[in-house]
């Protein structure tokens, strides 16, 4: 007896926007969350709040002008993305920097790298409701911060990248203050460590919260911390070798949870690894010769061709692609693809069975960066159109 | 139930001097060579408006000097750099960039306040400066 009928039962689903008021970071991203209940059973990402057309500034704008430009594409990582482009700008130009220069880029880097992921985890430590935690993290962040100041000049906003080397030296004294400095935070981001990975508020809510299989973290290529979480052994510091990371021994942390537990707790490792490779890129200081190059006798014009340069920054890979025409000063194409891009993007699908509660933690898991993301509308002239790429097409997903 | 593992932590912060900084009343403080407000010293300035061209974020407009201040004969245009502060990203690309080392750095980073924050009280006050000497 064949099917006479089939009976659908409509799934009762309410539509709950999660954000764009600052669901995870203060920045703005909405999470479109339809649940059965306290179920989530879809998820939409939908970005655009802080879309200003950076890209396009690039083109506007002169090679130079662009290293403090970029800088400014997300203020948290801000070193990493003027690096990437500083050396996109290099290999166009065949310009090696000095030994003493690659080796204070790295200081500069994984002293971001190290106030980043102190700053995730503590916001993680706010969205589980532990505000303690959170200012205890953040007043231990200043450590790091005041590091960064000494080195470059600013708590934040670095600066610190030219065409051929660093903008600013440091000396024996500042030499000891940072590693002062770094010394005592080390304890206490072994203690946080053993915090996440003791306290019991914390594991209730982050273990098996959010799990990305390893297989699924390639598929929907998810970078950085997200997918080292999920076991997948990716890090452009190794793989590219670039600046001293040929030089300064480090180890790439991964774990096989996958779950948004597994991912702060790669952060605290990775947090640790950077203060060790700080430290001994400050023990090993190389002084063959000035790192700063005179800014006023670069090239203004950078021969003709592209060239890509890839970084990894706190959240994962970062890519930058110049081409240039040879003729210009401003650069005919700038195009950046940030790690958040994918990672926030991509992984709608995470969200699918999770409590209504777990779905801030799940996105604060994946160390969402906002102000990275959003880029294209595509006007047809001739057919007089208007074509909204859908993110998925743009982050290179599978359909 | 188990001991809270901040519960030691807490109680040690309970007899701490509180970590906030109260701001306006109390500094906070910034390194000797943190970057800060940044001025032109007209005594040196030649008024080429490389700084002006190479600011990444157009907050110098080249203006030209007022009237009654003794203008250097190196400057023949007789205009100078003004940076707009609530424009300035403080990145020091004009102070790199000056052919004549022209600029003087300060660590100074308390310039909000009511009114729009400029260089033109620095860079004049170093002619009147130079013309009392």
């Amino acid at each position: 007896m064949g099917v006479t009928k089939v009976v659908e039962i409509p799934v009762v689903t309410a539509e709950i926007p999660i954000g764009p008021q600052h669901p995870a970071l203060h920045e703005p991203v909405l999470l479109k969350v339809y649940s059965d209940g306290e179920e989530v059973v879809r998820a939409e990402v939908n970005t655009g709040y802080n879309h200003r057309g950076i890209e396009k500034l690039c083109e506007k704008n002169t090679y130079y002008r662009d290293i403090f430009i970029v800088a400014r594409v997300c203020g948290i990582c801000n070193a990493v993305h003027s690096n990437c482009y500083v050396r996109a700008l290099e290999y166009l130009l065949d310009i090696k920097p000095n030994n003493r220069a690659r080796y204070l880029r790295v200081l500069a880097m994984e002293f971001e790298r190290i106030h980043s992921h102190m700053l995730i985890n503590a916001v993680m430590a706010e969205i589980v409701g532990f505000d303690t935690l959170f200012m205890q993290i953040m007043l231990d962040r200043e450590r790091v911060m005041k590091a960064k100041e000494i080195l470059t000049g600013n708590r934040v906003m670095a600066d610190y990248m030219i065409v051929g080397g660093v903008r600013r030296d440091i000396d024996e004294i500042k030499r000891d203050r940072i590693r002062d400095l770094l010394l005592k935070l080390k304890p206490r981001v072994e203690y946080y460590k053993k915090v996440f990975m003791e306290d019991e508020t914390i594991i209730k809510r982050l273990v098996d919260v959010g799990v990305i299989k390893p297989a699924e973290a390639t598929s929907r290529s998810l970078v950085g911390p997200v997918a080292r979480g999920s076991g997948i052994k990716i890090d452009s510091r190794v793989s590219d070798k670039y600046d001293a990371y040929d030089e300064i021994p480090f180890n790439v942390i991964t774990r096989r949870e996958g779950d948004s537990w597994a991912r702060m707790m790669v952060r605290w490792d990775e947090t640790l690894e950077a203060i060790n490779m700080c430290l001994y890129a400050l023990e090993k200081l190389p002084a063959d010769g000035n790192p700063v190059p005179d800014e006023r006798r670069l090239p203004r014009v950078i021969p003709q061709g592209e060239s890509y340069a890839r970084v990894e920054a706190q959240r994962g890979e970062l890519t930058y692609y110049v081409l240039s025409d040879g003729k210009s000063t401003n650069p005919y194409r700038v195009k950046i693809r940030t790690p958040s891009f994918n990672n926030v993007i991509n992984s709608a699908f995470m969200y699918i069975g999770l409590s209504l509660a777990d779905v801030p933690v799940a996105l604060t898991s994946l160390d969402p960066c906002v102000s990275c993301m959003e880029r294209v509308t595509i006007i047809d002239l001739e057919k007089n159109t208007k074509y909204k790429l859908t993110l998925k097409e743009l982050a290179g997903s599978r359909k | 139930m188990k001991r809270p593992k901040l519960l030691e932590l807490a109680l040690r912060n309970l007899v701490r001097k509180p970590a906030t900084i109260q701001y306006p009343r109390e500094k906070t403080p910034v390194e000797e060579d943190s970057r800060g407000v940044q001025y032109a010293d007209l005594t040196k300035c030649t008024g080429c408006t490389l700084c002006a061209l190479e600011c990444p974020a157009d907050a110098i407009k080249m203006t030209p000097i007022p009237q009654g201040y003794g203008v250097p004969a190196k400057n023949p245009r007789k205009i100078y750099p003004l940076i707009d502060y609530s424009k300035c990203v403080f990145c020091y690309r004009c102070v790199k960039i000056c052919p004549v080392n022209a600029y003087t750095v300060t660590n100074k980073y308390d310039i909000a306040g009511p009114t729009r924050a400029n260089s033109e009280e620095y860079s004049l006050s170093t002619l009147k400066k130079a013309s009392m000497q």
